[in-house]
């Protein structure tokens, strides 16, 4: 037993405590005040801290590389992100600040799109790097003060300041650590008794979303010539089209019979995950996900029609046309929205447009009404009363 | 090595962490301004990741929420910003410290600022003799 051997819990515990010290450290040499600063030491600080926190990083979560591009591309945004942030709070100037900041914005954009996020991107460069900056810009030209000021060249209390935000930082980092070990202990380990990242299997293999995709287009097809089947004939045609259509997503989806749910592929692919046992250390959940699929399957097999239903409607008389296209348009529906899920859908803009307008419409005319009282208030406070001097 | 949850949530930490300090600690509002952006930043980036994990969209919808309150809170603080501008002619948060809490003495700053370097005028170095006044010219200008 060596004197120095420690716990994996305590040496997590001690590189995050030695990269917030350094940390602060650090800030504390680099916070500008009036008798001049420590620049090199502070940035050497900097630096080795964030040596230490990829450190903590990577022998914490991190594995040898299967994916050498995407992790590449993480810890150039994740430094960009963290490197600009520290110019931003160590600047004297504040429109270099500013500058600092649009540059942040950039590598978290970065970081979005690594998790499926294009239109958020798009949307943060737009608003922070393009409207927010500017708008700032102006208002610091505005505010342009020549020489050393009171503002720009003074901090308050660095060492406690930076005491305060990197004990936080470092607290929300155990606690990180922490519950990654929880839930570390519940997933699968290869043989050498290393986490398990490989790519987990997908919900919807491509044959169950072209079998999903024809048995929509199919349905498309026979609503559509429902109103021209006019003899009893045609309408005996027609059932037989939407069972044809049906038949399609009925292995992926699996079917009703006589009252009872005959699985689809999707379930038997779940039970083949053991419930609630080892999973993928990978970034997202392959079991909550198909769980989510199933739960769309069952809509889609509570829908489908069955051959009595379709001939009762159908053949009679007065054939209920109208019934039957409303119940295939939800069915299509239905069947749709079992295509997209699985993973995040590729149409990510449409998607999030389907979501904000569907789910959150009243938080998203509260989000709109707020901006009009933004925008009434910040002209009313920012007009100047009297005479312009 | 395979991303996973955890990488996205230790860098969300560690942005959120950068832009206490920087709230804490700075002076200028526009830079405490830019800081607590910094902050939301970090948050987005937790959402985004979450979003990613789950496979639903909910996280990137509360993301959206966060531009659009950062887009209010923007606009709201550069009004109030320019307020105390003109006010005081300094963007300087301790200048409004008599809004402090009761019972909390005020903070003085001891050291002095460092003098601005003021660049010296050019000076020429004279060259070739002096010239002898004469009895025309009366002044030199």
């Amino acid at each position: 037993m060596t004197l120095f051997a420690l716990t994996p819990t305590q040496e997590a515990g001690g590189q995050i405590a030695l990269a917030a010290a350094l940390g602060v450290a650090g800030f504390f040499l680099l916070l500008p005040r009036p008798s001049g600063r420590f620049v090199p030491g502070g940035i050497a600080a900097l630096l080795a801290a964030a040596v230490v926190f990829g450190s903590f990083l990577y022998r914490r979560f991190g594995q040898p590389m299967p994916n050498v591009i995407e992790s590449a591309l993480f810890w150039m945004f994740s430094a960009g992100a963290l490197v600009f942030g520290c110019v931003l709070v160590a600047q004297k100037n504040p429109a270099r600040g500013a500058i600092a900041f649009a540059f942040v914005i950039l590598s978290t954009c970065g970081l979005f799109l690594l998790c499926a996020a294009p239109m958020l991107m798009a949307a943060t460069i737009i608003i922070y790097a393009g409207a927010i900056i500017v708008t700032f810009l102006f208002v610091l030209m505005l505010s342009q003060t020549d020489g050393p000021a009171d503002e720009n060249d003074r901090s308050r209390d660095p060492l406690y300041g930076g005491f305060a935000g990197f004990a936080f930082a470092g607290l929300v980092l155990f606690a990180l650590y922490q519950t990654s070990q929880a839930a570390n202990a519940n997933q699968t380990r290869t043989a050498d008794n290393r986490l398990d990242t490989r790519f987990p299997a997908p919900v919807l293999k491509a044959e169950d979303r072209k079998a999903l995709a024809s048995g929509l287009a199919e349905l498309d097809a026979a609503s559509a010539e429902l109103d021209d089947a006019k003899t009893n004939a045609d309408r005996a045609k027609m059932v037989l089209r939407y069972l044809a259509a049906q038949a399609h997503f009925a292995e992926v989806a699996g079917q009703s019979k006589d009252g009872r749910n005959d699985a689809g592929t999707i379930r038997t692919r779940l039970e083949k995950m053991p419930e609630n046992g080892p999973v993928p250390a990978v970034l997202f959940r392959p079991d909550q996900q198909s769980k989510e699929a199933l739960d769309r399957a069952a809509k889609v097999r509570a829908l489908a029609f069955t051959e009595r239903e379709l001939e009762t409607m159908l053949m009679k008389d007065k054939p209920d046309t109208a019934a039957v296209k409303t119940k295939a348009q939800k069915l299509r529906d239905e069947v749709a929205l079992l295509y997209g899920t699985g993973d995040l859908p590729a149409a990510n803009v449409r998607a999030l447009g389907l979501s904000l307008y569907s789910e959150h419409l009243l938080a998203v005319e509260l989000a709109g009404t707020l901006l009009l009282v933004a925008v009434i208030g910040a002209v009313a406070v920012a007009q100047r009363k009297g005479v312009a001097k | 090595m395979t991303l996973s949850l955890w990488h996205f949530l230790a860098v969300g930490a560690a942005v959120f962490g950068v832009g206490l300090v920087g709230f804490l600690t700075r002076r200028n509002l526009i830079t405490m301004f830019l800081c607590a952006e910094l902050m939301l930043q970090g948050v987005a980036i937790n959402l985004v990741a979450f979003a990613r994990y789950h496979g639903n969209l909910q996280g990137q919808v509360f993301v959206m929420f966060i531009l659009a309150v950062a887009a209010c809170e923007a606009g709201v603080a550069l009004a109030l910003f320019l307020n105390l501008y003109r006010k005081r002619r300094s963007l300087d948060s301790s200048d409004w410290q008599e809004l402090r809490e009761l019972g909390v003495p005020a903070a003085t700053d001891t050291e002095p600022l460092p003098k601005p370097v003021v660049e010296p005028d050019p000076v020429l170095t004279p060259a070739g003799a002096r010239p002898e006044p004469t009895a025309e010219e009366v002044a030199r200008v």
